[in-house]
């Protein structure tokens, strides 16, 4: 009861009129400076921290709640309306939500990425102010031989977005397995595949690799195609709302993503790609229209995003119970904690409830801040594909660019956006899907690095790897997802051969 | 099934796959050539930092060969005619606020990006998208570097405020 | 709607005041990071005690911050307004990546603060104290899993030393490195790994709440506040402070160095820099001058010798 008295006297604090303005504020700029591809969450916290420092503790944490969100969410209306994600986690989002939007569906998948993540986020938070102690032990079981199970499992994704031949996907997930083999080995210390350049040894940075593939790969693309070139965008076809029909297809993906996203983003090795993936590639196994994606299911964007957004609360969940900053962005909020007086660690919910509380329901009033400055907004930003052609090609290099530029002043950087540019038009022209590039590039290292970890402690012996429940449901789980779908193939492919031979009787 | 009477599709090798098929084998010995130069250091796992290096490398060949069978069987999806000059236009743009960055400043370097796309796609004159180009992304520029303190290049322009 | 995005971002940050440059600091990492946070705060310092009137931080990430240590020794070259944050990290990078360029060719300024290696064991371990290490490293080094940052970096440097103290072979230590210290903290908590070694900061927390037991401390001299042995007290004879820095471009006049060697020493002094170091948990360990520039040295002859004995640098 107790807890419930705290996070209502938080809310009333939060609710004040002063207190919301600056939640608006909050949420306007972290949206502003997260659309931006190329710049996510991590450097928008760091780049509107200082603004939030002018403030008295309660209005800057709220501030703060809301770039925190805004900036998680802003990355997926340029995803949706460009095909150029804004970072990392809402790559996936491209994949059906551009489909949607070249439709002229925009406005639909705009909305319901605007209300997932809404739902999400308010899930994940009562989440994150109730059931934080029990998820974080959950979280803590994780060694090295169970996020290589993981990994397995999230691997198996990147088949869902293979498109029509397995030889191409299977091509495009090798080179983006090779690119992330550049760089130091964390494990060794040595240098692999950055022939004596300095600029390599950090590896290839994924926002780079996706804004280049994404963003210039498809704007030298429809340059140089006649017919993609005249092809008109038309804004707006049907309502620029959600129909009866998106709400239907809607609400599960919304519950199911919020459940994938919440617990892979309180993993400290999670990340919240891999809570997206997963979201794709279960919502692709589940829809009733498995025609459509690929051209457009609603559910391909309704999933993700909600897993994008739980994971973002997720992330807090470490953080705030054990002082854990698992994502770059956390470690920035953690300096950011310690201008108001928060020590996150094991003791802050005893030591600092008021603060603690009083964060979780600026979370919360960000949260809703959100999607009541996004669903109004929708109609304008459909507009911008009502842009000519020339102009929104130009302005979208120029916005890729800056995100790049920002990141990391440097003409070496500029150079890899060109090149993996120039190879994202080849991809495009040969057949090749672009996704699982920029998925073996993320997953190869981080299952590369768990499995050598895992050996490394067990000094060598493999069984480590099928050591634990968890390890071993997870593994199964992959083993299911490959398997599965090619037996109702086959299954499948028997009825209709059946029903063939029935036909020439 | 019965191909007796249906006419059977001319199919050519694909010379474009082939070059392809080429380059992934290509990789695949660079790869190969560069881990075993690397010399590997002694840890307790067996699986040491040159084991994925080899795995991938030999992966990329298998594709390699895949692909030129597919190639030389002309599998591949039919291709669009190409018209090069836009593209060029957009790379060249690319390349010249890359080369362009450090000297010119964001907002000019960037402004000739603006241009080259749009002439790109076929707007211009660049009289006018190159001004209009450099006063956007000036004020782009104002916005984030004096704004938000975000270090993007300074020029001559910018050395102005 | 261009607009109206450009106008409150604007609205909300033309109060800021702007002045003439007086300081370029380049932190040659990420935002976020250590030495950009240092950078920052520094920034803050000088400016909230009037030394300088203007400061800018530029980020150059990459390679432990080799890549911008190149970059600036490139641009600062005999100009006395650009400063480097760097430090402890960057003296194994520039071994472990054969950078061509070294900290020799930038003028160091002043050491600003450090913080202790601490190593750590869950609550349910076994082992009690450095003795029960010992033991267990001295019986079979490779059942140890050391849990730490990056591979060549000061935790990995701290465990290879320990073990050549003990006089355990240093390539033989099993050390598992994790990307960041949320990572490394979270699989010692889940008793994924024996041992964990980082920085003290990053245990603090835990160590206070009972979840983990620190069994050593990396300092000269036992620190206030710390309850737990030095390693020398311990009997292991290794002791070592990450610490950070800042340092001028190379070719600038014995002049030129003194005026900032002040203006840093000020701003060491002031009010504001001890508030923002109590705030951020970092240990003042300010040693300017010659003294510092005697640290340095030492510094690097004992990590390139013990790179060499783990077998990262040839």
């Amino acid at each position: 009861m107790d807890t419930f008295a705290l996070l209502a006297q938080g809310l009333l604090t939060a609710l004040e009129p002063i207190n919301l303005f600056y939640a608006l504020v909050g949420v306007t700029l972290g949206t502003a400076v997260g659309v931006l591809p190329g710049i996510g969450p991590a450097l928008t916290v760091a780049l509107l921290l200082p603004v939030t420092y002018k403030l008295d503790p309660a209005g800057s944490l709220i501030m703060f709640a809301g770039i925190y969100y805004g900036g998680m969410y802003g990355g997926s209306t340029t995803s949706i309306l460009l095909n150029t994600p804004g970072e990392s986690a809402s790559i996936v989002t491209a994949l059906e939500g551009n489909k949607m939007a070249r439709a002229g569906r925009g406005g639909p998948a705009l909305a319901t990425a605007a209300i997932g993540s809404f739902i999400a986020g308010l899930i994940a938070t009562l989440g994150l102010a109730f059931i934080a102690p029990w998820i974080v032990s959950i979280a803590l079981s994780f060694g090295p031989a169970e996020y290589f199970a993981l990994m397995v499992l999230a691997f198996m994704t990147v088949s869902a977005a293979f498109g029509d031949s397995a030889l191409r996907g299977l091509t495009a997930l090798a080179i983006g397995l090779t690119l992330g083999l550049i760089g130091i080995d964390l494990q060794t210390g040595q240098a692999r595949l950055a022939f004596g350049i300095p600029d390599l040894l950090d590896g290839i940075e994924v926002t780079t690799l996706a804004v280049a593939l994404f963003a210039v790969g498809e704007a030298l693309s429809v340059a140089a195609t006649k017919s993609a070139r005249e092809q008109k965008i038309e804004p707006v076809k049907g309502s620029v709302w959600m129909n009866r029909e998106d709400w239907a297809r809607s609400w599960k993906p919304w519950l199911r993503g919020t459940a994938i996203g919440f617990p892979i983003g309180a993993m400290p090795a999670g990340g919240a790609e891999i809570g997206t993936f997963l979201s794709y590639s279960v919502e692709k196994q589940l829809t009733t229209k498995p025609e459509e994606f690929g051209h457009g299911a609603i559910e391909g964007v309704a999933g993700p995003e909600a897993a994008n957004n739980a994971s973002a609360a997720g992330t807090l969940v470490p953080l705030l119970t054990l002082g854990l900053p698992t994502t770059a962005t956390a470690a920035i909020m953690l300096a950011g904690f310690q201008q108001f007086g928060l020590q996150p660690g094991p003791l802050l919910f005893a030591n600092n409830p008021q603060l603690v509380w009083g964060l979780i329901a600026s979370l919360l009033v960000a949260n809703f801040m959100l999607v009541v400055l996004n669903l109004p907004l929708i109609g304008l930003w459909v507009r911008l594909l009502s842009i000519p052609t020339h102009w929104l090609y130009a302005g979208i290099l120029m916005f890729a660019t800056l995100g790049t530029i920002g990141a990391n002043p440097s003409s070496f950087e500029l150079g890899m956006l060109l090149a993996f540019g120039l190879m994202g038009y080849g991809l495009r022209r040969f057949g090749y899907p672009i996704a699982p590039v920029v998925v073996g590039l993320i997953l190869g290292p981080m299952a590369e690095q768990q499995l050598r970890r895992a050996l490394a402690i067990s000094q060598g012996d493999p069984t480590v790897l099928v050591g634990s429940p968890i390890a071993i449901v997870l593994l199964l789980l992959a083993v299911t997802a490959v398997v599965l779908p090619m037996i109702l193939r086959a299954r499948g492919q028997g009825k209709v051969l059946a029903q063939l031979a029935g036909d020439e009787d | 099934m019965s191909d007796g009477n249906q006419p059977r599709q001319e199919r050519r090798p694909d010379r474009a796959a082939l070059v392809i098929a080429a380059a992934l084998a290509v990789v695949a010995i660079v790869i190969a050539w560069s881990t075993a130069n690397m010399g590997g250091a002694a840890t307790y796992a067996r699986i040491g930092p040159t084991t994925f290096p080899y795995v991938i490398a030999f992966g990329l060949f298998v594709l390699a060969i895949c692909t030129a069978y597919v190639a030389l069987r002309g599998d591949f999806p039919q291709r669009e005619e190409q018209n090069f000059p836009p593209m060029l236009w957009i790379v060249g743009g690319l390349a010249a606020q890359m080369l362009l960055l450090k000297t010119v400043g964001f907002s000019i370097a960037t402004g000739l990006l603006f241009a080259a796309t749009a002439r790109g796609f076929g707007k211009g004159p660049l009289w006018m998208t190159v001004p209009l180009g450099i006063v956007l992304a000036f004020a782009i520029w104002f916005v984030f570097a004096k704004g938000l303190q975000l270090a993007l290049p300074a020029g001559p322009l910018e050395r102005l405020f | 709607m261009k607009h109206f995005v450009f106008a409150s971002i604007l609205g909300a940050f033309l109060a800021l005041p702007a002045h003439a440059a007086d300081y370029k600091i380049m932190a040659p990492a990420a935002p976020g990071g250590g030495w950009d946070q240092t950078a920052r705060s520094m920034q803050t310092a000088l400016q909230d005690e009037k030394i300088s009137g203007n400061v800018q931080v530029t980020n150059v990430p990459g390679a432990g911050g080799t890549i911008g240590l190149a970059q600036f020794v490139n641009q600062a070259s005999g100009d006395p307004s650009q400063l480097i944050v760097g430090g402890y990290v960057m003296v194994g990078a520039i071994l472990t990546n054969a950078s061509p360029v070294t900290l020799d060719q930038v003028t160091p300024i002043a050491r600003l603060t450090g913080e202790y290696e601490a190593i750590v064991v869950p609550a349910a371990s076994d082992i009690m104290d450095m003795a029960g290490l010992v033991e267990k490293l001295k019986a079979d080094p490779g059942a140890v899993s050391w849990g730490g940052g990056s591979a060549g970096g000061t935790d990995h440097i701290t465990a290879g030393l320990i073990a050549k103290a003990v006089g355990v072979d240093p390539t033989k230590v099993n050390y598992i490195a994790f990307s960041g210290g949320g990572e490394a903290l979270a699989a010692i908590l889940g008793g994924q790994v024996t041992v964990g070694i980082s920085g003290y900061g990053e245990f603090a927390s835990q160590i206070e709440a009972g979840a983990l037991r620190i069994i050593g401390i990396s300092s000269d001299e036992k620190v206030e506040g710390i309850d737990a042995p030095t390693f020398k007290e311990a009997g292991v004879d290794v002791s070592i402070q990450n610490w950070r820095m800042v340092a001028a471009g190379p070719g600038i006049t014995d002049e030129q160095t003194a005026a900032i060697n002040a203006d840093i020493e000020k701003m060491a002094m002031s009010e504001t820099w001890k508030k923002i170091l109590a705030d951020n948990g970092w240990a003042n360990t300010y040693l300017a001058g010659d003294e510092f520039k005697a640290q340095l040295a030492k510094d690097i002859e004992s990590t390139s010798a013990i790179l060499k004995d783990i077998g990262l640098v040839k």
